[in-house]
Parts: C-alpha cells; structure tokens; sequence
C-alpha cells in the first residue's frame, strides 16, 4: 500500500526505512495506526521529512522506544511515526570533561554501558532503560528514585540539537558543564513530548560511579510510620541518594507479599565505602524511634532488581492494573494524600498501590479497577485529582485506556501561564504538525 | 527612540509619583547617573526614570505604562552584573528592584524559600543559617548581588561545581510578564506540567519579564569541610591536578585556580600567607558527611601531589580555612590596588584543555602588550582572566577588548561557550555568532518573541547587534546605544 506521501518520504530515507499499513503494527498509538512509520538516518533527512509532512498538513509522532507513546491526550489524527533508531550513536565520551555527546535515539541502557566502561554513569535512573531512547526520556522528563540526590533531565542535559518543524537544525547550549550564552533551550526540550522539535543530539553532565551503591529497606507497619520517617531522614545530616515510600499494596511489586496497611522506605546510599557504611548505620538508628518494623541492606544484583520492581510497579503491583498518574506535591504531603487517595479507591470497591519520591513529593499513582467501568475509573481518577489540584499539586493521567481518557482530561486545567506555552507553540511549530492536540492545554 | 519632550516626561513622572508615591521615582540626569552602568563600566547609557516598586501590582502597573508609551524598560537588582544586563540601551525606564528585598516564607520541612527580587543573595544563607541551612548557588558577589540578577544571569559561583548553578535551584517565579500581566511559572512542586517557563525564564537576561517573586530550595549545610590548598611551580601542573582529582572519582565542593600575578597581587595587598614565587595555587573544598571526609581529603592531596605539587595545605580550623579562601575572594580587591583598572572576561572551556587555553590567554594578552591575571572556576572550566589596564592611556581600552575578543575565540574553538555565568548583555551580543548559527539564534529569536512580541523588555541584549536583529526579524533600528550620545563605548 504505497500512498503518495510514503512514496515521497521513500525518496528521502530509502524504501527499506519506510513502513506502511500492517507494518505499521507496533506503532498504533491509542488504537490509531499511523499512516506511515519512517525512520530517516540523519537530521537532514529529519528535516527533509518535516518538510513532506508540513507540505501535506500531516502530524508527525517523534519515536524512541515507544514505551511512553501512551503519555498525553489520544491523538486526534494519526499520522506518520518518526522513528528514531537509525540515530542511535554515541558520539563523544570525554571522562575528564564529565560529559558526553549522543544521538538521540539509543537507549539508556546502551549509553550506560559504554560510560561504565569508563567509571562514569548518566546519573538518570528512570524505569524500561533496555528500550528508553535519550530522546524520549528527555521528550518526557522520565526519572527515577535517584533524582532524589542527582536532580532531572533538566539538570543533567547541557546541550541539545533539535530539528525544528520547519527544517531548521538549531543547538541550545552547548558541551560544556557551565555555560549562560543565549537562552536555555535545553530546558524548554525537556518535558516538551515532542511538541516543539525533533531531538537529535544531546550533551549531558556525567558522574563517576560510586564506589559502593546500597538500597536500605526500612518497613513499618504503617504508611502513616514510613511517612514520619522520610521527614525524619530530610531533616538529618544523611545525604541519600534516593528516599522512595511504598505503600503495602505497591510491595507486592517488591517481594509479592506486600500487605495493606504495611509500607516501605527505602533509601538509596552511594559513595566511597566509609560513607555508605556510616550512612547505612544511621538510617537503622534514625528509624527505630519512627515505629521501625524491620530493616535490610541491597547490594549488586538484589539492590538492582529491588529498583528496578520500584520502577516497574504499575505492572507488577497487580496483574492488570487499570490507569497510573503521576502527582506533584509538597514532600510533607506525601503520606497523607496516599492515604487519602487509597480510601477514595477503597470506598469505590477499587485498589489502589502508589509509590512516591517522597524527598521531593512525586507520587506514582495505580489504579487496578479489574470489573470496573470506564466511568467508575474516570470517577476515581477524578476524585484524586481534586485531592490533588485542592493540596496545591498538580495531577497528571500517565496511562489509561482509551474509554477512560474519554472521560478525564489527562492534564490538570492548564494555568494563566499556558498563554506562553501556546505562543511558543506557534513560534516554533506554527502549523502544529508535531504532535499535535497530546500536550497540555490542547497543545 | 524619539526623546520624550519635558512636557511627556513630567506627567509621566505625575502618574508614576501617584503609584509608586514619593521618592521613588528619579529623573534627574544627576539622579540617573547612578544607573548609567553595572559592573561593567565600558558600557553606559542613561535612562528616562528610575523608579522603585515595592509590590508586583507596581511592577505591572509601570510595565502597562511602560507599553502604552512605547517605552523601553529594564529590571535591575544591585547593579553588580558583568554584561551590561541592566542597563537601559534604549532609554526609558530602569525598574529597580531593591525595595522588594523580604524573604517571604521559609519552609524547612521541604526545604524551600520564597524570596523578592531584591534580597541580597548571601540576607537569605543569613536568614536560613540559625536552623542549620543556607542557599547554595554563591557568587563571588554575594554579598552584594540580587537573587533577581541572580536568576536572570542564571549566575554561578565557586561551589557551583558539586551544587549546580542557580536554575537548579528555583522551582518557581512569580513574574510580571512584558505585557503586564501577572503569572506563575512553576511553583513549590516539582515537574509542572506544560514547558519548563520556569527553565527557560532563569538566564533570560531579564528580556521575558521581571520577576517578583521567587521559589528557591534551602540545603542543609553539610556536616563537615574540608579546604586544601595545593601550590604549584607550573600552571600546567595545577591544570592536570583538576583532571587528576576529577579521574579519581570525586567531585569536590569547589577547585579554584588562582596563578601567580593574582597570588602576588593578594599577597601585597592582603598577606593570606599565598607563596609567592608560586605559579598557581588549586584551592579545593570537600564538603558533605564527616565519615568518609578524611578519606577523600586524602585521595585528594595524593591527587596533587602526583601531578607536582610543591606544597599542599589542609586548613586545620575554620580560620586557616577561612584564610585560605580569603586570598581567592579578595582577588578582585587586589588588582584593584596594582592596576586603575581591568576587565572581568568569563569564558567556558571543556577542563581537559585548561593547559592549552591558559597558553593561549597569556600569550594573547602579552602579544597586546597587557597583564592578565587568572582566578577562576577551574573544576568546570569557567575561566575568569582579568586584564588589567588603565583607561587614560590611549588606545589601552581598545587592546584590553580585542584581547578579550581574542581570548573568546579561543574559547569558542575548543568547544567551549563565551560565557559561563556573566550573561551576555551588551557586552558579547556580538561575540554570539562564534558560538551560534543564523539558525540557533533565529530559534531564540522566536523563543523570545513569545515572551516579549514588542520587544520593549530590555531591549539590544543578548542578540548580535546589526545583523543578527534583522535576521530574526526585529524590527532593526539603528544601534540605539552608539547613537545620540545616550551611551557610548569607552
Ligand atoms: C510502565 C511504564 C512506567 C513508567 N514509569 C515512569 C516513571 O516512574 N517515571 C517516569 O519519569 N517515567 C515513567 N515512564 C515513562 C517512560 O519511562 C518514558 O516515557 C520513556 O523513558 C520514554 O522513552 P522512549 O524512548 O520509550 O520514548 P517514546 O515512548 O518513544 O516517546 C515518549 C514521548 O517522547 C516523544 N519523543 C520520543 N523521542 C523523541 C525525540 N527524539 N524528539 C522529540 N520527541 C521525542 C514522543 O513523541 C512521545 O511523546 C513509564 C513508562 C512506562 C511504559
Ligand atoms: C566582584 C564581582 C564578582 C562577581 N562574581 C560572580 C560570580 O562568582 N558568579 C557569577 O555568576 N556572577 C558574578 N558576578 C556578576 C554579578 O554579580 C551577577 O551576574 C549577579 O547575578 C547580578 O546581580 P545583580 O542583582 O547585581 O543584577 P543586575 O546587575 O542589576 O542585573 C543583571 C541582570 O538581571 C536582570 N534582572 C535583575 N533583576 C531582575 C528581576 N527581578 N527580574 C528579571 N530580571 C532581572 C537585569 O535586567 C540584568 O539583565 C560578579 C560581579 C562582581 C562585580
């Protein structure tokens, strides 16, 4: 089934990188297939692609892994999908310099191997690294537990070559740790789901491995216990590398047992050995006075696979988890609004697990609503949200099917500051052909 | 620009007179002298008012104004910027910031302050400090610069090389858009949904609005410290120690370079006890846990010992400590006393080609028959060469910035940036294309218009003056700040 518009984006990227119709399978986003998938080689042929796409007033999906495809509003109009796996180099890796240059497209779990080859890390931790791209994790601002200590893609990310939707291959920042020439345009790529521009290349800060890497496993009996307990670590002279609560629904993810009611803190240590030791030790005599129910210590492959569960709790929490959000709020929120949200769930005949970075009060939250309707999950996600938005934080629908999404927008009403979101919009994709209608706002 | 006739001048000054209230707003060419320049004084240009708001609602209120005048108008916080940030290159009005200088609130359990404008960067460690806490970004100008300028430049300091620079800081503004209208970006929670405004607004150079309020994160100060001072026979040696410490795994507080003219200035004018005949001196701080610290104090001082190191001092005290940091930030104090004056460069280079660099920015400088003296960030590769000169010799202004020019190709070449936290201003829009494209510009250019369409926020920054303005589809109007003797170079 060749369409006029494969066949011209053919001509750019050769027939062989140009999928269409059944092939298209792996790429439906949302129950829509595109019309195309294309998978150029280089940014000028990004560009030239663009340039088709603009042409023919066709939407174009910029892709990674596809592991985060599901994150926004439906799309209203397929399109064709933007691959980006051709692009998947790493370009520079200078360890005195602390940095390294990569093309978007390669993995997390690629780049991480060629730095420790070295004893360096990107110090990035979010979940599905086998299959996350540099892009998408940057498009969607993905962390993990480590953030805690190491901060975003926006503190990492020093430089960026994005090709914007007319073609235009343009740099922001540049491949030094320090640097305030011009504006910050690393910052506005991050979290930008691909609206703005295609990322290309990225320059990122880098840090030695630690010598010694410990995940400490402190349970209480209740969340309420686990909550106390985080606050008491913020107010202590440790410095984790990580401060995650579990409530006892998302331990199953854990070790399958997990109990309601029962809850997890689990800190992250990392440094020279006699840091981690002191810093292990401390974390067991700060939390015997918080209701300490029992503690363990994780090294290598154990403290691996512990975080990696954490990361991968929405699947593993339940067997069929329904809907996931993401919360911001206050640290000192944290265990309150869990509890909170969890008897929304409960009162609906629904179980809910979350899991939160609760240093910097960023919830996961997990809807299983297995024999519910869409109504009934759109009621609850739309009960926590109110719980949310009414705290002062902002709630954001990362998964849902289709039927729900109908149902609950899966951003929170934008603000008076999204009048410069849509100007930027306009500047920098005035045809809106990236992405459009997904973001927030109807960006 | 058309000047503003008496008769405009003077009801404008009635109307703002009736917002703001007595004395605070300036008009008088004697009066406005004042805010004719920052810390860079090459660059001077005069405004039509300097007023002084003391809430947000007057900030906007004299931005309307401000709009429906067709006047330019520009934030300044202490004035202490290096680029000409704040100044008025168009005329009109200077909004200074410095009556809103109140810490807000402070939030210990989520470690969080909200700030004005016009604190002084160091009033808010002060404020915090009693409860065990202190705001990390540290300019060497602390004590005197804005946390306003601060976000605006996005200004770095020593311990910026464990901390991060102020973006990582600030979680949120409130801020007065160019159109007038009040709006947060960001706020006390962390990732906002929508675009980063937040990110993109700090090191804006105050060309997207003014802020009025601000959301900084506190940090516990850290359990202990450890401050060591390696000295070197040859610059070289104290360049491959950063790389060496850096190779080991550790990523100090701060690792600070200073070469010997700035040791022998700050030994004649202040004896911090510095050894003379000395080529550079690494002043590097460890800080964080107490367990562990030794150990890497340790690793350190082996780290400078192998590459060459003559001498390596471990402060034994907070005075020795104190001490040794004193020779580093009374550097610009002591060129000060040897020199009428001198011009602050600020360049980024990737570390690893500190040795070549540092060459080069000799040679350059000596080639134009001046001294330069090098106190810098060296543990990220902010270069800070200091050329001194004296204005009443002729043609010795002239040479000090085409060194300076020079030295920022150099910078360029090697992969570096030409400014690491001084911003851009006036003084290196034109330096721009070394490091940028039509392309990359014309994308800030966009980015730029989305914040300020008219383009009467701060006007003749950031962007390559000529050329550059017209590409990017301003409207290009003559360069105001050369012309009609409302400023000049030099
Ligand atoms: C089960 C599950 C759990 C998750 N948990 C978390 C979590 O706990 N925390 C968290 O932060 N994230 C989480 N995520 C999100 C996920 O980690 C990120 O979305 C992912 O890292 C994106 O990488 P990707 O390469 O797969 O991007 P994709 O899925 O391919 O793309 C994601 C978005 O980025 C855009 N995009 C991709 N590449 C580019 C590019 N080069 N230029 C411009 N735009 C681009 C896409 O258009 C899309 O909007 C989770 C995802 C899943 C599926
Ligand atoms: C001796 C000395 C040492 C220095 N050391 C360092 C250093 O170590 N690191 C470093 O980064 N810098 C340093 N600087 C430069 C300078 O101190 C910083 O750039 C500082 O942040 C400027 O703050 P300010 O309040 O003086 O701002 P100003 O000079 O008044 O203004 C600077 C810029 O900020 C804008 N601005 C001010 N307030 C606001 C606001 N509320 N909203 C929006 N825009 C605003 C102005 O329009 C202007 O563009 C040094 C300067 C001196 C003189």
């Amino acid at each position: 089934m060749h369409s006029p518009l494969s066949r011209r984006l053919a001509e750019i990227v050769g027939g062989a990188h140009v999928l269409t119709g059944a092939e298209c399978a792996p790429y439906v986003v949302e129950g829509r297939t595109p019309e195309c998938a294309v998978f150029p080689g280089s940014r000028e042929d990004i560009a030239a692609v663009l340039g088709v796409a603009a042409d023919s007033g066709t939407p174009v999906m910029p892709w990674g892994g596809g592991t985060g495809m599901a994150l926004g509003s439906p799309p209203a109009h397929p399109g064709l999908v933007l691959g980006l796996r051709r692009l998947g180099r790493l370009l520079e890796h200078e360890p005195g310099d602390l940095t390294a240059t990569v093309e978007a497209g390669m993995t997390l779990e690629a780049f991480q191997a060629e730095l420790s080859r070295r004893g360096q890390w990107l110090s990035l931790d979010p979940p599905q690294a086998a299959r996350a791209t540099l892009g998408g994790i940057l498009a969607s601002n993905a962390s993990g537990p480590r953030r805690h200590l190491y901060g975003t893609a926006r503190d990492l990310l020093i430089g960026i070559t994005m090709v914007l939707a007319d073609g235009a291959i343009v740099r922001g920042g540049g491949k030094v740790v320090k640097n305030v020439a011009g504006y910050d345009l690393p910052k506005l790529a991050v979290g930008s789901f691909g609206t703005l521009g295609v990322i290309v290349e990225a320059t990122v800060k880098l840090r030695p491995r630690p010598d010694c890497d410990r995940l400490v496993v402190a349970r209480f009996s209740t969340l309420a216990e686990a909550g106390q307990a985080a606050r008491a670590v913020m107010a202590s002279d440790l410095i984790p590398s990580a401060l995650d609560v579990v409530d006892g629904e998302g331990l199953r993810a854990l070790d399958g047992e997990g109990a309601p009611g029962g809850a997890a803190l689990l800190v992250g240590v990392d440094g020279i050995a006699e840091q981690v030791e002191w810093q292990c030790e401390e974390v067991g005599r700060l939390l015997k006075d918080c209701g300490l129910a029992g503690v363990r210590v994780l090294d290598g492959t154990e403290r691996d696979e512990a975080w990696r569960a954490v990361g991968e709790m929405p699947q593993r929490a339940f067997t069929d988890a329904t809907a996931g959000m993401k919360w911001g709020v206050l640290p000192t929120q944290v265990a309150e609004l869990i509890a909170r949200a969890g008897a929304v769930a409960s009162q609906r005949g629904l179980r809910a697990a979350f899991v939160a970075h609760a240093g910097l009060g960023i919830i996961s939250a997990v809807l299983d609503a297995a024999g519910a309707d869409a109504e009934q999950v759109a009621c609850t996600l739309g009960e926590w949200r109110a719980l949310v938005n009414g705290s002062g934080g902002h709630a954001l629908v990362e998964w849902a099917p289709l039927a729900v999404k109908e149902r609950i927008a899966v951003w929170d009403t934008p603000g008076p500051d999204s009048r410069i979101m849509r100007q930027l919009k306009a500047e920098l994709d005035p045809r809106g052909i990236l992405n459009p209608g997904r973001f927030l706002g109807g960006i | 620009m058309p000047a503003l006739t008496e008769a405009r001048k003077k009801s404008l000054r009635r109307e703002m007179e009736a917002l703001l209230g007595p004395g605070a707003v300036l008009s008088d060419p004697d009066e406005l002298m004042v805010y004719e320049s920052d810390g860079l004084t090459l660059f001077r240009a005069l405004a039509d008012f300097v007023v002084f708001p003391l809430t947000a609602e007057h900030v906007a209120a004299l931005v309307r104004l401000a709009q429906r005048e067709g006047l330019p108008f520009v934030a300044r916080g202490a004035g202490t910027g290096l680029s000409g940030g704040c100044l008025p290159a168009e005329g009109g009005l200077v909004i200074s910031l410095m009556r809103m200088n109140r810490v807000l609130e402070v939030d210990y359990d989520n470690q969080l302050a909200v700030v004005e404008p016009g604190l002084v960067n160091l009033h808010l460690s002060w404020a915090v400090g009693a409860r065990g806490f202190y705001y990390a970004p540290d300019p060497s100008s602390q004590q005197a610069c804005t946390i306003g300028g601060n976000i605006a430049n996005n200004s770095g300091g020593p311990h910026t090389l464990k901390y991060g620079v102020t973006t990582n800081h600030v979680l949120g503004l409130e801020v007065v858009l160019p159109d007038g209208e009040i709006v947060w970006l960001g706020g006390k929670t962390r990732d906002p949904q929508g675009y980063d405004l937040t990110g993109i607004f700090v090191g804006s150079e105050g060309t997207f609005g003014i802020a009025t309020k601000i959301v900084l994160r506190i940090l516990r100060q850290p359990q202990a410290v450890r401050t060591v001072l390696a000295v070197f026979n040859e610059i070289d040696q104290a360049s491959e120690a950063v790389s060496a410490i850096i190779a080991r795994g550790l990523i100090p507080a701060a690792m600070e370079m200073i070469d010997q003219l700035t040791i022998q200035a700050v030994e004649d004018a202040f004896g911090c006890g510095y050894p003379r005949d000395a080529a550079a001196a690494l002043l590097i701080e460890m800080d964080g846990l107490a367990a562990g610290m030794d150990e890497q104090a340790a690793r350190v001082i082996a780290a400078c010992r192998e590459t060459g190191a003559r001498e390596v001092r471990l402060a034994r005290d907070e005075a020795e400590r104190q001490l040794l940091w004193k020779g580093r930030k009374s550097a610009f104090g002591a060129y000060g006393r040897i020199s009428p004056a001198y011009l602050v460069m600020d360049g980024v280079i990737p570390r690893t080609r500190l040795p070549y660099v540092l060459r080069r920015v000799n040679e350059i400088v000596a080639g134009y028959g001046l001294r330069v003296g090098n106190v810098f960030h060296a543990g990220d590769g902010n270069l800070h060469p200091n050329i001194l000169y004296d204005p009443r010799k002729p043609g010795e202004e002239q040479r000090v910035v085409a060194a300076g020019g020079e030295i920022l190709k150099v910078c360029a070449e090697v992969g570096g940036s030409i400014s690491g936290e001084h911003g851009i201003g006036l003084e290196k829009r034109d330096y721009m294309p070394l490091i940028f494209s039509e392309a990359d510009l014309g994308c800030m250019a966009r980015v730029k218009r989305a914040f300020n369409p008219t383009g009467l926020c701060n006007p003749g920054k950031i962007f390559p003056s000529r050329k550059g303005c017209a590409e990017a589809g301003f409207a290009s109007r003559p360069h105001p700040i050369e012309e009609a003797g409302l400023a000049q170079r030099f």
